[in-house]
């Protein structure tokens, strides 16, 4: 009743307010529509009153004079007087919008204080309005959406210690607040610094030494370069790509969690191309779409062929559960499109597109349209009416040679088996004949030997009840060993010789790839609320509205009638690296700054939107975005500029006057310490223990519960991290505890955790109680019983450093108090078992210490983190 | 720390015990660790609401807004939704109809799995204790504890999928990626105790919750405030035994001399708190050693402990044991103790004839025996006690009557807390004559957090974490109320 009162008198509010209809436009309005308003209904209101077709209530809240107008209950708000707008009253009340979600009291008062000042826009509005929300000029205008603009570089005097664009952006941000640059680090923290960044392996010992000898003045230069042309370079900076390509090896999904076997071509093609410092524009259209650039049919593949295909693994990383066991499998299929776009965008766009699956993006300009044209550049590949399993996607690698070589094989195998089986029936009948002939009554042999013959479904139940009386006439190939004794070894030989030819067989090896069926052209449909079982209109392919200028979309061809398949990613990918992007650059740029100094320019790497964080530097991200495609996209040019600039190569000592200054280092006074990602601790404690394998590439090393139900390595312990299979739903416990990520879709930055079971696993964990006694057998071997030798090799094998006087002397005090503390709790030694060879001799007291030591220097934070 | 039996958490002693803490730890505490714990407790003293939020974080005990009545909670998670209407929840009007069409709209789950035919309850209700609350036979030990407990008839979350209505309970909002209650509490609260993590999370042997690990993440909150996972076999914490080798003196001189090279390195770089929580991490973690060991050892409790909890039948064995351990937990100043159960025991779209009793055998006598035991050890005063899912179940069949069960409902279902501050005998609340929807009393997700975060001494809206230039608190400016109506002295 109550209800239905107010809303009559506003009813008239409404119709005798009609001088409001006219426009309030104030471009200096503190409050306006466009700046304050829309944002807050494109969050709350647009998904029932602005961005369908239909309207709720036929009103619509995309025009202030359409507000004004109102819906079925009138006019939503009334100028100047906000106790009596409707809207307001619907929103104060709890009930607008309605669902879970409510505004927040500020986003109320703003609307208060709007609706108080008449309502003001800050341009007129437009005479006619179609479907959707459009983009506003203010949304227009947010900085992720504009051009990269290249800033012009202050100009610096030689005692600033500028050394490159970077030195200078930064420090023209530093000098208002009275901050300057730290003096460099010393040369042996630069040396650890550059090795564990670039590599994730520290300096060994015959590198300490050249380096220090190295006083020529261009030598950390030199270092840097040497280090970028490191194998093992591509192993530490391809797992940073991996985490945002979500690489995983296994399908996930279901419980079953299958695992992907040729998954780690796609690693090794992530390893290599960084190694090549393949230009990133290059990197990212293969990964997009190197099955476009390599002509079908997919068969007798060149190497380079080889490597365009497996790069599209990009788009095959997120899970899959539609071969595994998913009990929906349209859903299924629906969610591995889903979890690409998500993995597309957030790797290459910075943006979270997710939420446009539903509905239009709450907070960017990102409508459900726009999604489900991105979309529709991955439908011919992923498409859900005609799906694919992972089995049947694969390409196999025989060549016309192997595959004819191998149904040679089959054919021969064929002729062996025929000849076997041939050879069983004779037996067969031989052994059923002296059954007939051990049979007195003739007939009745006559009788069992036809029954036997007789196939068992169409025998009688005569014939059976007769035929189970004479269980010895139940002669089949398992049990005719028993009437033949030489048969199990003759029909063996067959079997022995069918083995042996299939040896001959090439081994048949498989590449997980993207690729389209030719001549499929899927619809693509924009999903109400993003359910596949309701298709709303056809949509066509296209990039995001908001990624070009206005009037310049991409828009992409539905089929490139040149070729095969229907072209749209390769159309994408050539388009999004066109070096016009507003996005892309800036992106990478960040990524690469993040790893380097632990934070992103844009702290939120993956949302470059208002929902993210705006970037600290935007002028340096502009510059490095530049930067970074005039260098032709390469990522060892930009790497070689960040490491030579000053702000790199700065001390992270701590300074008290900056520190009162800027205690969260925001202006890069110092270099920030940071700790060592999960997969390097775990190879620096094996580079440190001289047990790290060199090897690279190659199948993943299996993993395995331990008796305690962790997971830990099942295979060769030696091997760098990146090596280690990564199956979803056993994820390494040593490696997740320092946050590696455990694989839901793909991990856009690492948390950095500090915890004390991450303390526990270092004090007593099996890995580092082992590899600590290696890495004493190392000093012993390497030192011999000189104490003081070996702790100098201990302290550069940790901590890349000679150790002073003064820590040798203390580390022995340390190591005496145990000696003696060990001299008096002896092992005692295992008995001497009968027939046993003599069990090997326990550790002598000063082993024992000096492993103790290894493990303390293991799990040291100077270890644990970098300067 | 073990936490004082008589601990009525009067003016006095509240400030007392904060600083009884911290004489009791110093002889454990590296002396970095403890600089900062003073400087910081000496900011607090004088600035009891902090204004701002903050930037560095540490499990260092903190004082909430207002005097606190709970000093610890233990949640016994009963994820899967269980059936309010066969067990907390009785509608005579319900088994009346049985059979018949229900009469108005049904708010159906994600699939529209269930029919229209209402479907009494099998199971009987009595009343009980000196209240009367009416609770279904399939509760002994409930009934037993009626008068200790206030139970809510009339939660709500209006959400029929697990995952989001569990996020919705445990974490403030539907969507994943937030920090749960137990990061929240031990965010404002730290830690009570220097030996023994704040938040401890006790796993099923079926396994984990349904969305796993999230519920129990710390979301954008530092890691500090991540639940510890105590597993359900042995051993229960990883990595907490030293190898046999290296126990006692050999690993303490480890730990010495490595606290000397970690402090001296740190010298070199105040201000990097990442370095400094190392240390402290340490610190907590050889300790961890020798208390945990201790915490989870129920060798050390009575006969009559044992039985209380049902650790002589194989049927409770399991939850008994970890219901006790959880009291253990708290009485040694845990703050969050979360039990899970796994594979979803209550879900019971099917077979709730022979099911329902089933589950209810196996965590009835733990669950009641916890409360019992806490009351009897002077604790159920500070220490508040939840037992509720996520959802309930709709009052209509889903498959044959017979054989079949009933779908989620999350538009209305029970909830009880006991201790803490939260009146005992009552029952709060109410569905309507189907036990479909909440109608009276509404209790949503948030107003359930609002009250908890009451308890503790907070202002929900004003214990608030700075993420992304934006302050969020766990009901994030949502509209609800502390439930007034339910507090012992509100």
């Amino acid at each position: 009743m109550y209800r239905v009162l107010t809303w009559g008198c506003l009813f008239f509010a409404a119709a005798s307010g009609a001088a409001s209809d006219e426009e309030v436009v104030q471009p200096e309005a503190p409050i306006s529509f466009e700046k304050q308003i829309r944002p807050i209904f494109r969050t709350y209101c647009y998904d029932c009153h602005g961005s369908g077709e239909e309207h709720e209530g036929n009103l619509d809240l995309r025009l202030r004079r359409l507000m004004i107008a109102g819906g079925d209950s009138g006019a939503a708000i009334e100028p100047g007087k906000p106790d009596d707008s409707y809207l307001l009253v619907r929103i104060r009340e709890g009930e607008m919008p309605p669902g879970e979600k409510k505004l927040p009291p500020d986003d109320i008062t703003t609307i208060e204080k709007w609706i108080a000042a008449g309502a003001p826009t800050i341009r007129s509005e437009p005479e006619e309005i179609g479907r959707g929300l459009g983009i506003t000029p203010e949304e227009r205008a947010y900085w992720a959406f504009q051009p990269v603009k290249r800033p012009d570089v202050p100009v610096f005097a030689p005692q600033d210690s500028v050394r490159t664009p970077i030195d200078a952006l930064l420090l023209a941000k530093m000098k208002d607040k009275g901050l300057s640059f730290s003096n460099d680090a010393s040369r042996l923290t630069l040396l650890r610094r550059a090795h564990l960044d670039l590599t994730g392996i520290p300096p060994t010992l015959d590198e300490i030494v050249q380096f220090l000898a190295d006083d020529t003045p261009d030598a950390y230069e030199r270092l840097i370069d040497r280090l970028l042309a490191s194998p093992h370079y591509g192993e530490r900076w391809g797992r940073h790509w991996l985490d945002v390509a979500g690489y995983a090896d296994s399908e996930g999904y279901t419980a079953n969690d299958t695992e992907r076997n040729y998954a780690y071509k796609y690693r090794d093609y992530v390893i290599k191309a960084f190694n090549a410092d393949k230009p990133f524009d290059e990197f990212i259209v293969e990964q997009l779409a190197g099955d476009e650039l390599v002509p079908l049919p997919h068969q007798n593949l060149s190497p380079e062929n080889i490597e365009k295909l497996v790069a599209t693994g990009f788009l095959r990383m997120g899970a899959d559960g539609t071969e595994s066991g998913a009990d929906d499998l349209d859903l299924a299929r629906n969610q591995v499109m889903a979890d690409t776009i998500k993995i597309v965008s957030t790797s290459l766009l910075g943006l979270s597109v997710g939420c446009a699956q539903c509905h239009d993006h709450r907070y960017d300009p990102i409508s459900q349209e726009d999604y489900y044209q991105l979309r529709a550049v991955f439908e011919p590949a992923y498409d859900w009416k005609n799906w694919r399993t992972p089995s049947q996607r694969r390409i196999s690698l025989y060549t016309d040679e192997e595959r004819a070589a191998a149904a040679a094989v089959e054919a021969e195998v064929t002729a062996v088996a025929t000849e076997r089986n041939q050879r069983q029936e004779e037996l067969i009948t031989q052994a059923l004949e002296a059954e007939v002939q051990k049979i007195e009554d003739k007939e009745l042999g006559e009788r069992l030997r036809t029954i036997y013959r007789t196939p068992a479904d169409k025998r009688t139940p005569e014939d059976v009840a007769l035929f189970n009386k004479h269980p010895n006439f139940n002669i089949n190939p398992g049990n005719l060993y028993q009437y033949i004794a030489t048969s199990r070894e003759e029909l063996a030989k067959f079997d022995e010789r069918i083995a042996e030819i299939r040896k001959k067989k090439p081994v048949e090896d498989f590449l997980r790839v993207m690729n389209e069926v030719p001549g499929n052209v899927p619809e693509t449909f924009l999903f109400s609320r993003g359910d596949h079982q309701q298709p709303k209109y056809q949509v066509v392919p296209a990039a995001l509205t908001i990624t070009a200028p206005e009037g310049e979309r991409c828009k992409i061809p539905a089929n490139d009638e040149t070729r095969p398949t229907t072209g749209r990613r390769l159309a994408y990918a050539r388009w999004l690296t066109n070096g016009r992007h507003p996005l892309l650059a800036r992106v990478i740029v960040n990524r690469v700054w993040l790893h380097h100094f632990g934070r992103g320019i844009v702290p939120t790497p993956a949302d470059f939107g208002t929902a993210g964080q705006p970037p600290t530097h935007p002028e340096l991200l502009d510059w490095l975005a530049d930067e970074f495609v005039k260098s032709g996209w390469s990522v060892k040019a930009l790497h070689r500029l960040i490491m030579t600039s000053t702000v790199y190569r700065q001390s992270s000592a701590t300074d008290d006057a900056k520190q009162q200054i800027d205690g969260s280092n925001f202006y890069y006074w110092k270099k920030p310490v940071i700790r060592l990602d999960a997969e390097i601790i775990r190879d620096h404690i094996l580079a440190s223990s001289g047990a790290l394998s060199g090897a690279m590439y190659g199948p993943p090393i299996p993993v395995k519960e331990d008796f305690v139900g962790q997971i830990v390595v099942g295979g060769d312990d030696s091997r760098r991290s990146i090596y280690i299979q990564q199956r979803r739903s056993q994820p390494m416990a040593l490696l997740t505890a320092f946050d590696a990520p455990v694989m839901e879709t793909n991990c856009e930055i690492r948390p950095i955790s500090t915890a004390a079971t991450q303390s526990l696993m270092l004090m007593n964990g099996d890995f580092i109680m082992e590899q600590s006694k290696k890495f004493a057998e190392r000093l012993q071997h390497a030192a011999g019983d000189d104490v003081r030798r070996q702790l100098q090799l201990a302290w550069q094998l940790a901590y890349s450093r000679p150790a002073t006087e003064a820590e040798i002397d203390e580390t022995i005090t340390f190591l005496n108090e145990q000696v003696a503390y060990l001299k008096e709790h002896p092992i005692t030694p295992p008995a001497k078992k009968e027939g046993e060879p003599d069990p090997p001799p326990p550790p002598t007291p000063q082993f024992e210490a000096l492993a103790n030591l290894c493990h303390v220097l293991l799990s040291s934070n100077e270890f644990l983190y970098v300067e | 720390m073990p936490r004082s039996s008589s601990n009525t958490p009067a003016a006095a002693d509240w400030n007392v015990g904060r600083r009884r803490f911290l004489t009791n730890s110093i002889a454990g505490m590296g002396s970095v660790a403890l600089a900062s714990l003073l400087s910081r407790d000496g900011l607090l003293a004088n600035d009891a609401i902090a204004a701002k939020p903050r930037t560095s974080f540490d499990l260092t005990a903190r004082q909430p807004h207002f005097r606190p009545q709970a000093q610890a909670m233990i949640s016994l998670f009963m994820h899967g939704g269980p059936s309010h209407i066969d067990l907390t929840d009785p509608k005579p009007e319900l088994n009346k109809r049985d059979g018949q069409e229900y009469p108005g709209e049904i708010t159906y789950s994600f699939i529209n799995r269930a029919s229209k035919k209402l479907l009494g309850s099998p199971f009987k209700f009595q009343k009980h204790g000196e209240c009367g609350t009416e609770l279904s036979e399939l509760l002994p030990h409930l009934a037993e504890i009626v008068d200790d407990i206030c139970l809510i008839r009339s939660m709500h979350t209006g959400i029929n999928g697990h995952e989001s209505s569990i996020r919705y309970l445990n974490t403030g909002k539907s969507i994943p990626g937030r920090p749960a209650l137990g990061s929240w509490l031990t965010y404002g609260l730290g830690s009570e105790s220097d030996s023994l993590p704040a938040y401890v999370v006790m796993t099923d042997p079926g396994g984990h919750p349904v969305d796993g690990v999230r519920n129990w993440s710390n979301g954008w909150m530092p890691s500090i405030y991540q639940g510890t996972v105590i597993r359900p076999r042995e051993p229960r914490i990883l990595n907490l035994e030293p190898p046999a080798r290296l126990a006692g003196t050999l690993q303490q001189q480890n730990l010495e001399f490595l606290g000397k090279l970690n402090r001296r390195h740190f010298e070199d770089h105040e201000g990097e708190s990442d370095l400094e929580a190392r240390i402290s991490s340490y610190e907590l973690a050889a300790r961890m050693q020798s208390a945990a060991k201790e915490a989870l050892d129920i060798s050390q409790e009575t006969k009559a402990t044992h039985e209380l909890y049902g650790l002589d039948d194989p049927e409770t064995q399991e939850y008994g044991t970890r219901c006790l351990i959880a009291r253990r937990l708290v009485e040694r100043g845990v703050r969050f103790v979360q039990l899970f159960l796994g594979g979803q025991p209550w879900d019971m779209h099917n077979s709730i004839r022979t099911q329902l009793p089933k589950v209810c055998k196996r965590t009835d006598q733990p669950t009641a025996a916890l409360v019992k035991d806490l009351k009897a050890r002077g604790l159920l005063e500070t220490t508040l006690v939840h037992w509720g899912g996520e959802i309930g179940r709709l009052p209509v069949t889903e498959g044959d009557p017979q054989t079949g069960g009933r779908d989620h409902n999350g538009q209305g279902f029970s909830s009880w807390l006991a201790g803490g501050g939260v009146k005992g005998g009552l029952a709060f609340g109410e569905t309507d004559e189907f036990g479909h929807s909440a109608v009276v009393d509404r209790v949503a997700a948030n107003d359930y957090q609002a009250t908890i975060m009451h308890l503790f001494g907070f202002d929900h809206e004003k214990l608030t974490f700075l993420y992304n230039g934006q302050e969020r608190s766990l009901t994030d400016g949502r509209p609800c109320r502390v439930v007034k109506e339910i507090l012992a002295n509100g």
